[in-house]
C-alpha cells in the first residue's frame, strides 16, 4: 500500500506551506491576529463591565466579532486567491504538469495548503486569547482555565466559516486565472454583505442564522448589555439547529466549489489572443554581411529586396521645456495606461453610488444645513474609497515598468527621476481629483433631485478644497514613498493597509490627534474649516506630503539623475 | 571612438562580474562574445548607464559617460537582453513616448520619424495593433526601432537573435548593420558566434569578466589556418584521445566519434584531414586554454 506521506498530494500540500513559510504576509497577519486578541483581551468591554475574558460567552462573542472584522474575509483572499495562479505566473506549471500527478492531487493539495497556512494564521488569534489567561491584571475577572471552548468556537465558526470564503476565492483565482478577479470579489465582500444583511433584516432571526456563511450571527443571541455580569460569565453557549443547518450548508458549497474547480480545470496555458506574424523584408543581404556555410546554414529564401529607408533628421531640444514637455508626455502615457486597465468603469459608479447613499434618505434635523451634511457624508466616503484607489492603483503603477520588463529602455533615456516619479504621482492624484468631483456633482444631483434645497455649493469646495483635496495629495505621496522605500508591491500594500486600518482602528478607540491623523478624521466640524487651526493643520499634512515626495526621490532606484 | 579603461564590478554577493575590462572601439558593429554568465551584460547595463561601476572609466569622444549620464542618454539607442513593453498600446504609440522622452518635441519631425522606424522593420501595417498581439520577431524590431530614435552615437543591443527563428535572425541582422553608420558605434553582445561573424567589424572575447581576445573575426579565423583537424575515432578511444589533443567538437554515431581537433603544426593522426577553420574553432580554442 503507498505511504500516505509520499503521494502527490502530501508533496504538493506541503510544497504550499514550504512556499508560505517564505512569504511575509502570514507572518504579518499572525503579529496582527494576535495583537487584536491582546487589545480586545486588555482593552475590550469585558474589562469595563466585569465580563470574565475566558468565559463561553465572551469567548463566542470574540470569535463571531473577528470571523468578519479586521477584514479577514480579504485576508483570506490574499492567501488563497493566487495558489494556482502563481503556477502559471511562474511558468512552473509545464513542470509540475509533466510529472505523474493527478488533477484532483493537484487542486486539493494546492487548496488545503494554503487553507492549512490561513488557519495557521487564524488560530494565532485563538491562541493567544487562550494563553493570556495565565497573565490577568487587575480588575479583570477570569475563570478557571478552560481549553475546549476557544478551539470548538474558533473552528465551527472561524474556520468553516473561511473555508467557504476560501473555496470562493481559489475557484475564482483557479478557473479564471486573473489575481484581479479574486481581490475584486475580495473588495465586494463587505458591501455585499452588509446590503445582505441590510434586505433580511426584518426576516426571522433563525432565518439570519442560517444564510449567514461568515458566522457572525453565530453568536447568542442573548443582549448583553441588560444582563449581569454573572449570568454571562455563567452562561453554557450552545448551538441552535439552524446553526447547524448552516454550518452543514457551507460545508457543502464548499464540497460543491471544489468539485466544480475540480472539473473544469485545464492544465492548457490560458488561451491567447491569436498572433498576427509579418516579416521583415528589407534588403536581402545587406553589403557588410557575409556569410559563409559553415558558421550558419540558414535554409531561407532571401525575400524580395527593397530600398533602404532613411529616417528624417529630427531635433532633440533640452532644458526647462524639454522637461516639462517630458512630464506631460508621461502623465499622458499614465493615462492612457490607467484608461486601457477598465477599472475606471468600476470605480466612476462606485464614486456616484456612494455620493448618491451619502445624501439622507428622509428629511432628518441637519447641523448647518443639507448641503453640509451631503458634503461632509461624501467626503468621508470618497476619502475612504480614494484610499483604497490611491494604494492599489499606486502600487500598479509604480512596479508597472518593472514588471512590464521595460525600466531599462525607460531609464537609458534622457529623462529625470523627477519626471518618472512625479507623471506617476500627478496623474494618481488627478483621477482621484476628477473622481471626487463626480461625486460631488452626484451628491448635488441628488440634493436637487430629493428637493433638499437650495444647494450651498461654497459648502462643497470648502470641505473637498480643505478637507479631501490635502487629503489625497497626502495619501498618494504617501504611498509613492512606501513604494519606493519597501521596492515591493505586495509589501506596501500591506503596510499601507496595516497603517491605514491600525491608525483608524486606534481613532475609533479615542487617540486621536491631528499630529497622526493628517487626513483629519473626526477632527474637523464645517464651522472650524476655515479657522486657522484647520489651516495649520492642512498645511501639516501638505508638509508632510512633501517630505514623502523628497523622500521618494531620494530613494528612487534609478539613483543617478 | 568610445573607450573603455580598466572597468571593474563586483555585486554585493560578491559575484566578481567585471575584472579590469578595457576596450577601444570605433564606428561600426562590435562583438562581444562570450558564454552565459561571462560578464557582458553587466559590460552593456554600465554602458547604458545603468549600473554603477566600482573603478574604471568610459570615454565617448573624449567626454566621460559615467560622469554624464543625461549627455550619454541623449546619445544612446539601447536595446535589453530582456524587455517588455506595454500591451496596450499600439507599435506606434510605443515609440512617440520614446521618442517624447528623448526630447523631440516637434509633432511633425517626431511623427516623420516614427513612420519612417515603422517602415524600415516593416511594422507599419502594424502600426494601430496593440503590442500584446505581436509576435517574438516583431517586439525584438520595435526594440531596435526605439533604440534608433534620436541619432544615437552609440547603439548597445544586447543578445538580440536570443530566441528568433533563423529567419527572423537574419532579418535582424540587417536592421543591425543598417543602423552602424560612419559616426555610430554599435555594441552586439551575443553567445551566439555566427551573430558576431556575420556583423561584426572588430570583436573581444570575455569570460569570467574578463577580456581574452580583442581582434578582427578574420584575423581570429587566420590564426587558426593550419591547425584545424577532422576524423573519426573509435567510440571506446575518444577519452583517451582528448587527454592527448586539444579537441574542440565531437559528435558520436555508428560506434564512431567525428572529432574536430586545434593542433598546431602536427596532424593527430594519418586519418585525420586539414578542415577551414571558423570563429568556433578559434572561441572553443580560447575557452579552453582558460580551463
Amino acid at each position: 500500500m503507498r505511504n500516505p506521506l509520499h503521494t502527490p498530494f502530501t508533496a504538493v500540500f506541503t510544497n504550499e506551506v514550504l512556499l508560505n513559510a517564505k512569504r511575509v504576509a502570514p507572518y504579518v497577519l499572525m503579529v496582527l491576529f494576535a495583537s487584536n486578541a491582546v487589545l480586545w483581551w486588555g482593552w475590550g468591554p469585558a474589562v469595563e463591565r466585569g465580563w470574565a475574558t475566558n468565559s463561553e460567552f465572551y469567548i463566542r462573542r470574540n470569535m463571531a466579532a473577528f470571523s468578519i472584522i479586521l477584514g479577514l474575509p480579504i485576508f483570506t483572499a490574499v492567501i488563497m486567491g493566487d495558489a494556482i495562479i502563481r503556477d502559471f505566473r511562474l511558468g512552473v506549471d509545464p513542470l509540475i504538469f509533466s510529472k505523474p500527478v493527478g488533477r484532483a492531487a493537484y487542486v486539493l493539495g494546492k487548496f488545503f495548503g494554503n487553507f492549512f497556512v490561513l488557519v495557521c494564521c487564524q488560530s494565532a488569534f485563538a491562541i493567544t486569547l487562550f494563553l493570556l489567561q495565565w497573565v490577568p491584571f487587575s480588575k479583570m475577572v477570569v475563570l478557571p482555565v478552560r481549553v475546549v471552548p476557544y478551539f470548538k468556537h474558533f473552528f465551527i465558526i472561524v474556520v468553516i466559516s473561511h473555508l467557504v470564503l476560501a473555496a470562493i476565492y481559489f475557484a475564482a483565482g483557479t478557473l479564471t486565472r486573473n489575481a484581479k478577479v479574486v481581490y475584486g470579489l475580495a473588495a465586494c465582500f463587505y458591501p455585499v454583505y452588509i446590503t445582505v444583511a441590510y434586505l433580511v433584516k426584518d426576516l426571522p432571526a433563525s432565518f439570519h442564522v442560517f444564510i449567514d456563511p461568515i458566522g457572525f450571527n453565530l453568536q447568542q443571541k442573548i443582549e448583553p448589555w441588560s444582563r449581569s455580569a454573572d449570568f454571562l460569565n455563567h452562561y453554557v453557549s450552545n448551538y441552535s439547529l439552524a446553526s447547524y443547518a448552516n454550518r452543514a450548508w457551507v460545508i457543502i458549497v464548499s464540497t460543491l466549489l471544489l468539485s466544480i474547480v475540480y472539473s473544469r480545470f485545464r492544465i492548457d496555458p490560458a488561451e491567447n489572443k491569436t498572433e498576427h506574424f509579418t516579416m521583415l523584408t528589407l534588403l536581402d543581404v545587406p553589403d557588410r554581411i557575409t556569410y559563409t556555410a559553415l558558421s550558419h546554414e540558414l535554409p531561407i529564401q532571401a525575400s524580395p529586396a527593397r530600398d533602404r529607408i532613411t529616417l528624417p533628421k529630427v531635433t532633440s531640444t533640452r532644458g526647462p521645456a524639454a522637461t516639462l514637455f517630458k512630464i506631460f508626455a508621461a502623465i499622458g502615457l499614465e493615462f492612457r495606461l490607467l484608461r486601457a486597465e477598465r477599472a475606471l468603469v468600476v470605480l466612476v459608479p462606485l464614486a456616484m453610488a456612494l455620493s448618491f447613499l451619502s445624501v439622507p434618505f428622509s428629511r432628518i434635523a441637519v447641523e448647518v444645513s443639507y448641503s453640509v451634511t451631503s458634503a461632509t457624508n461624501t467626503a468621508n466616503m470618497m476619502l475612504l474609497l480614494m484610499a483604497g484607489v490611491i494604494i492599489f492603483y499606486m502600487g500598479e503603477a509604480m512596479h508597472r515598468d518593472r514588471e512590464l520588463k521595460i525600466e531599462p529602455v525607460v531609464w537609458s533615456a534622457p529623462v529625470p527621476n523627477s519626471v518618472l516619479l512625479l507623471s506617476k504621482c500627478v496623474a494618481m492624484t488627478l483621477v482621484a481629483f476628477a473622481l471626487v468631483l463626480v461625486g460631488g456633482l452626484t451628491t448635488i444631483a441628488t440634493q436637487l433631485f430629493r428637493g433638499y434645497t437650495p444647494v450651498d455649493l461654497s459648502a462643497y469646495l470648502i470641505i473637498n478644497a480643505i478637507v479631501v483635496v490635502p487629503g489625497i495629495i497626502f495619501m498618494t505621496s504617501f504611498v509613492v514613498a512606501l513604494n519606493v522605500l519597501l521596492r515591493n508591491k505586495y509589501l506596501a500594500y500591506v503596510m499601507a493597509i496595516g497603517t491605514g486600518a491600525g491608525l483608524f482602528y486606534l481613532y475609533n478607540f479615542g487617540y486621536n490627534h491631528w499630529l497622526y491623523n493628517p487626513l483629519l478624521y473626526r477632527l474637523w466640524k464645517y464651522g472650524d474649516l476655515t479657522s486657522r487651526t484647520i489651516l495649520g493643520y492642512r498645511l501639516y499634512c501638505l508638509a508632510i506630503a512633501a517630505a514623502c515626495l523628497v523622500l521618494a526621490h531620494l530613494f528612487f532606484e534609478r539613483k543617478s539623475r | 571612438m568610445l573607450v573603455i579603461k580598466n572597468l571593474a564590478k563586483t555585486y554585493a554577493s560578491g559575484v566578481q562580474a567585471l575584472r579590469g575590462v578595457s576596450l577601444e572601439l570605433s564606428p561600426g558593429v562590435f562583438g562581444l562574445l562570450g558564454p552565459n554568465g561571462s560578464g557582458k551584460t553587466t559590460l552593456m547595463k554600465i554602458v547604458a548607464t545603468l549600473l554603477e561601476p566600482d573603478s574604471g572609466t568610459i570615454e565617448m569622444n573624449g567626454a566621460d559617460l559615467i560622469a554624464r549620464k543625461d549627455r550619454t542618454r541623449r546619445v544612446l539607442g539601447y536595446l535589453p537582453q530582456d524587455f517588455g513593453l506595454y500591451p496596450t498600446l499600439t507599435a506606434w504609440q510605443m515609440l512617440d513616448y520614446f521618442a517624447k522622452l528623448k526630447g523631440i518635441i516637434d509633432k511633425k519631425e517626431r511623427h516623420a520619424l516614427i513612420d519612417a522606424l515603422l517602415d524600415r522593420v516593416n511594422l507599419s501595417s502594424e502600426r494601430t495593433r496593440r503590442l500584446s498581439g505581436f509576435s517574438g520577431g516583431m517586439r525584438q524590431r520595435l526594440g531596435i526601432a526605439q533604440a534608433l530614435i534620436g541619432e544615437p552615437e552609440l547603439i548597445i543591443v544586447d543578445e538580440p537573435t536570443a530566441g528568433l527563428d533563423p529567419e527572423e535572425r537574419l532579418r535582424f541582422h540587417n536592421l543591425i548593420s543598417e543602423a552602424a553608420t560612419e559616426n555610430t558605434v554599435v555594441i552586439l553582445s551575443s553567445h551566439i558566434v555566427s551573430d558576431v561573424c556575420n556583423l561584426c567589424s572588430r570583436m573581444a572575447i570575455i569570460r569570467q569578466g574578463k577580456i581574452l581576445s580583442e581582434c578582427t573575426p578574420q584575423q581570429a579565423v587566420d590564426e587558426l589556418k593550419g591547425s584545424v583537424w577532422e576524423g573519426t575515432v573509435a567510440r571506446e578511444q575518444l577519452s583517451t584521445f582528448k587527454t592527448r589533443f586539444n579537441v574542440i567538437s565531437s559528435r558520436t554515431f555508428d560506434g564512431e566519434a567525428r572529432v574536430r581537433v586545434i593542433s598546431k603544426g602536427q596532424r593527430p593522426t594519418e586519418e585525420f584531414t586539414e578542415a577551414t577553420p571558423v570563429l568556433e574553432d578559434y572561441y572553443f580554442d580560447l575557452v579552453n586554454q582558460q580551463n
